[in-house]
């Protein structure tokens, strides 16, 4: 402690001014503890879940294949029974992916933090009571997380599917809880200076913050149910500007921060450069933000906003790469430590995945790349990349070197953590690369024409059982990742047994900050003969002002924000405000009543995990599957479904393409009609009545976000509505197939809602006011 | 560079310290250029009048695979001369199968044998007397929307080259056929 005063007092030759008397205090480890178990517990749980989910695209029917679970779930005197309702591909894929980036990385990032903010700030958290409550009431979360999604309680915007009343828990844990304390920590803190990994979690912080209130934004219906207030394209925008920045900023940013410290840190090694992290962290915050709409090209978003995107990618290559760099180039010289320690091991196949990743997607986001790629596993390659290399590499590595210091105990087993270390990285490689081999080969089945102009390809389920081989490498390579975590958690819980009675917490001693502090002098630039300017221009790439800034954490995040927010802004107030990027065409109407209560299903059911809503221009598409999609079709669509992965066919021309009684067919069994389907059975639609009473708040909430819905809103007429158009549909099934006594069964609204889809645009426009959800009957 | 040639930062921080080098020089270079090329990627996409837009090209797409198809044609019509002429072209029956595949085969089965759909070879059909009637199901549909309408998706030159695919269907010996419904009619005559 003295010695790190003499180096700050040493520096300062000019004076010892702004140092207060010395004060005592302790870190508190005892939340970091809590995080870092939390963090096992969930990454355990978010594995799992990706792996039964894995085992689902395989193995379809495997309740077939084992009988006694067949009979555990489908008996109806089981107590089981109706389970695999909730355990489907679309209700758990979301589990999968918020288990995994809200629990397993949030928990991890808040271990990292709270584990280096208060060392780097000489402070403890300024509250242990918030440190406690946030921890808490992230589990909490996490809990409601856990048992909504499952029970199709989603608001459907992917990673943001949780509804509103847990969208509002997460605001308050997030900045009332964590961002106060971590503020009033830096504003406490004995260290005069805010080191790299600091402003990565301010970055991080304030930013999360911003883009999860303004993309959550939702007039609820009920308290389980929310409509976006945007719709159609402004919604994926508003979305994808979310979902790629919670990338950014939940899973690189805070990643980065843990980077800068835990890595020099167990190298016992200085970073590579000072100057390098201010380049790339401004960088860094300032373009990530414009890239989101690189996950729509070719859709209806408008062509500058999908540049805009694809060009801040490319240059956010860079960027990106300055972490990189400098993690890479601090172990210089280190390599013969490296292949000794595997935490090193850990930290440098970390970062290698970190570089990889951020060289892949700004090549993913340039158009004629992602017009092969969107909507394949070439994009789930790619996140797993960077979730289980960066994010899961970054976290073990963290986390084995912080169990000896926190549990006060030799780390159990050293040769069990190298073991770890070599499985997991088979486990990413076995997932990864048959994955990439599966989203190439799907993107091109889709494109392939043969010699006489027709797609070679036509059955779009061809291109899915193609898949299968590498579906089953994927698996195993999961089941050797979770294997690791496994051996990791038990690697801590033998640590944890041989930790002392009480836990030592050591007494540190720093002055405390007052001020009067006085600045180095500006440094001489070495220029000689230069004009003015010049040496004016070097002392800036110098960069010596940004050590000023690094003492004043309210202007260093006043700043990130306006980066954030300006860069934003750019993008968001032309695609609400230039009415010609959604050029309105007059017959698309709202959906009636039971339609509405269709696409609640569709959405309750996930089927957005698998099915797209969106037709590019691009000429084997709309071969396949019909008209491009038009921007003026989405109006009412709160939210949009536009999909991101096809794992079934596009649905946005969906509406008149089969009969109704194919559609049910095919909803209570798919491999009925096609049998190599891998679509779930939503037998329990043909069962569970609709809840006509719940549709006339549905109606009003619509109505309240613009939607005309006329005499059904002001007469009350919703139910009324809905009735009519599912007798209409009951009768036509009778004729078509004989399926009898289905008119007030779910699955009647969810076909009204398919037969519904993309059939408006070659309508004629309406001729008078308020017939919007008269009922047209049940024929498509 | 050598490692003791390096200038230590002055500062630290919980033992961490940090070296004063520069940024470097490649990094500089790719980052410039991938400004310098997003400036004319947006002026050539966005400004130039020697692109074109992701829309103007499916159009082109469009216009050349009719003309393809049906530029030598021209418009068709739905008569019995025009099916024969259509069927003894393998090219054009070769497009149409595609369409079938794509459009029709989740409910007719891909050889026509019928799986919730009726099936398309044997000599029953319910809403077709003569050849020319098919063309009439495809578009307009049939039996309450069981058979849907094609109107709006296909141009009539695509329907009526998709009827005449649907005549050759008949007599195909499919692989699990639906038993047969409706009424037995004469053959094509050709």
């Amino acid at each position: 402690m003295a010695a790190q005063l003499t180096t700050e007092l040493g520096r300062s030759p000019v004076t010892t001014a702004g140092y207060g008397r010395m004060e005592k205090f302790s870190y508190d480890d005892a939340v970091v503890r809590k995080f870092l178990i939390a963090t096992l517990i969930w990454g355990l749980v978010a594995f799992l879940v990706g792996l039964i989910v894995a085992f689902e695209l395989v193995l379809p029917t495997i309740l077939k294949y084992v009988p006694w679970l067949g009979v555990l779930v489908n008996q109806p005197d089981s107590p089981l029974n109706g389970l695999g309702q909730y355990l489907t591909f679309g209700r758990l894929r979301p589990l999968h992916t918020n288990a995994a980036i809200f629990a397993f990385a949030g928990n991890a990032l808040f271990a990292a933090i709270y584990y280096s903010t208060q060392r780097l700030c000489k402070a403890r958290m300024w509250s242990d009571l918030l440190s406690n409550l946030h921890f808490w009431g992230w589990q909490f979360i996490i809990v409601c997380a856990a048992l909504t999604l499952p029970m199709g309680i989603t608001a459907g915007k992917e990673y943001a599917e949780l509804e509103w009343p847990i969208d509002l828990l997460i605001a308050v844990v997030w900045l009332g809880f964590f961002g106060t304390n971590f503020f009033m920590t830096l504003k406490n803190r004995r260290e005069r200076h805010m080191y790299v990994a600091l402003w990565f979690y301010i970055a991080t912080i304030v930013t999360v913050t911003i883009l999860h209130v303004f993309n959550s934004l939702a007039v609820p219906a009920s308290f389980f149910k929310s409509y976006s207030v945007y719709a159609g394209v402004q919604d994926a925008f508003m979305q994808w500007w979310y979902g790629h920045n919670a990338v950014a900023f939940f899973l690189t940013t805070p990643f980065l921060g843990l980077m800068y410290y835990f890595l020099p840190k167990a190298a016992g090694k200085p970073v590579y450069s000072y100057r390098l992290s201010i380049v790339h962290f401004w960088t860094l915050v300032f373009i990530y933000i414009w890239a989101g709409p690189h996950h729509l090209h070719y859709t209806s978003l408008p062509a500058w906003a999908s540049s805009l995107g694809m060009l801040f990618s490319v240059m956010l290559w860079m960027p990106s790469w300055g972490g990189m760099i400098n993690g890479l180039l601090t172990l210089r010289g280190a390599w013969n430590q490296v292949a000794a320690d595997p935490i090193l091991k850990f930290f440098v196949v970390g970062v290698t995945f970190y570089g990889m990743s951020t060289f892949e997607g700004p090549m993913l986001s340039v158009k004629s790349v992602n017009a092969l790629s969107h909507y394949t596993d070439w994009t789930i390659a790619h996140v797993h990349a960077g979730a289980l290399g960066w994010n899961g590499f970054m976290t073990f590595g963290m986390a084995y070197w912080l169990l000896p210091r926190l549990f006060q105990a030799p780390l159990w087993s050293k040769r069990l953590m190298a073991t770890h270390f070599w499985i997991a990285t088979i486990g990413i490689l076995l997932y990864i690369i048959p994955i990439y081999f599966a989203g190439i080969t799907q993107g091109l089945m889709w494109r392939a024409f043969n010699e006489t102009g027709r797609l070679q390809f036509p059955e779009f389920v061809e291109t899915v059982t193609r898949l299968m081989p590498f579906y089953w490498i994927r698996v195993l390579g999961g089941l050797l990742y979770i294997a690791g975590m496994i051996l990791m958690i038990v690697n801590a819980l033998m640590t944890w047994r041989a930790r002392p009675a009480v836990y030592e917490e050591p007494v540190h001693e720093a002055p405390a900050l007052i001020p009067g502090y006085v600045d180095e002098p500006a440094p001489e630039s070495h220029l000689v003969g230069n004009l003015e300017v010049g040496r004016r221009m070097d002392l800036f790439i110098q960069g010596w002002w940004h050590r000023v800034w690094e003492r004043k954490p309210l202007k260093f995040t006043i700043w990130v924000i306006i980066a954030v927010c300006v860069a934003s802004l750019f993008e968001i107030i032309p695609t609400f405000l230039i009415r010609s990027n959604v050029p309105s065409i007059a017959s698309v109407q709202p959906y009636t009543p039971l339609e509405l209560m269709g696409r609640e299903i569709y959405i309750a059911e996930g089927c957005y995990n698998c099915h797209s809503q969106m037709i590019r221009p691009i000429w084997a598409e709309t071969k396949r599957f019909g008209e491009y999609s038009k921007p003026g079709e989405f109006v009412y669509d709160h939210p949009f479904q536009w999909g991101s992965r096809r794992i079934g066919p596009d649905l946005a021309r969906e509406g008149g393409r089969q009969s109704h009684d194919w559609h049910v067919r095919h909803l209570e069994d798919p491999r009925q009609l096609i049998p190599q389907s891998v679509m779930p059975s939503y037998q329990h639609l043909l069962n569970e009545k609709l809840d006509f009473d719940s549709i006339q708040s549905r109606i009003d909430a619509m109505a309240m976000l613009g939607v005309p819905y006329g005499d059904a809103v002001k007469k009350g007429r919703g139910a009324e509505l809905a009735k009519a158009q599912a007798a209409a549909i009951a009768k036509d099934l009778v004729i078509q197939g004989g399926y009898a006594d289905l008119e007030d069964k779910k699955v009647l609204a969810l076909v009204a809602y398919l037969q519904r889809l993309g059939t408006d645009i070659s309508k004629p426009p309406p001729t008078a006011e308020g017939m919007p959800v008269a009922v047209s009957g049940g024929t498509p | 560079m050598n490692q003791t040639e390096e200038k230590l930062m002055h500062h630290e921080y919980d033992g961490i310290r940090e070296y004063d080098n520069p940024t470097p020089g490649w990094w500089h270079l790719i980052f410039i250029a991938s400004i310098i090329f997003s400036v004319f990627y947006a002026m050539y996409w966005h400004m130039s009048p020697l692109s074109s837009s992701i829309e103007e090209k499916w159009k082109q797409s469009q216009v050349a695979e009719y003309q393809r198809l049906f530029g030598e044609l021209g418009t068709l019509h739905n008569d019995e001369t025009t099916l024969k002429m259509l069927i003894g072209k393998a090219d054009m029956m070769a497009v149409a199968e595609g369409t079938f595949q794509t459009t029709c085969a989740s409910c007719h089965g891909k050889d026509g044998g019928g799986i919730n759909g009726v099936n398309l070879t044997d000599d029953s059909y319910k809403n077709v007397k003569v050849a020319t009637d098919i063309f009439n199901v495809v578009t307009d549909g049939a039996n309450n929307g069981a058979m849907p309408s094609w109107k709006n998706q296909f141009s009539e030159n695509e329907r009526i080259l998709l009827a005449a695919y649907i005549m050759t269907l008949r007599g195909k010996q499919p692989a699990s056929p639906k038993q047969a419904e409706g009424n037995p009619i004469p053959a094509w005559g050709f």
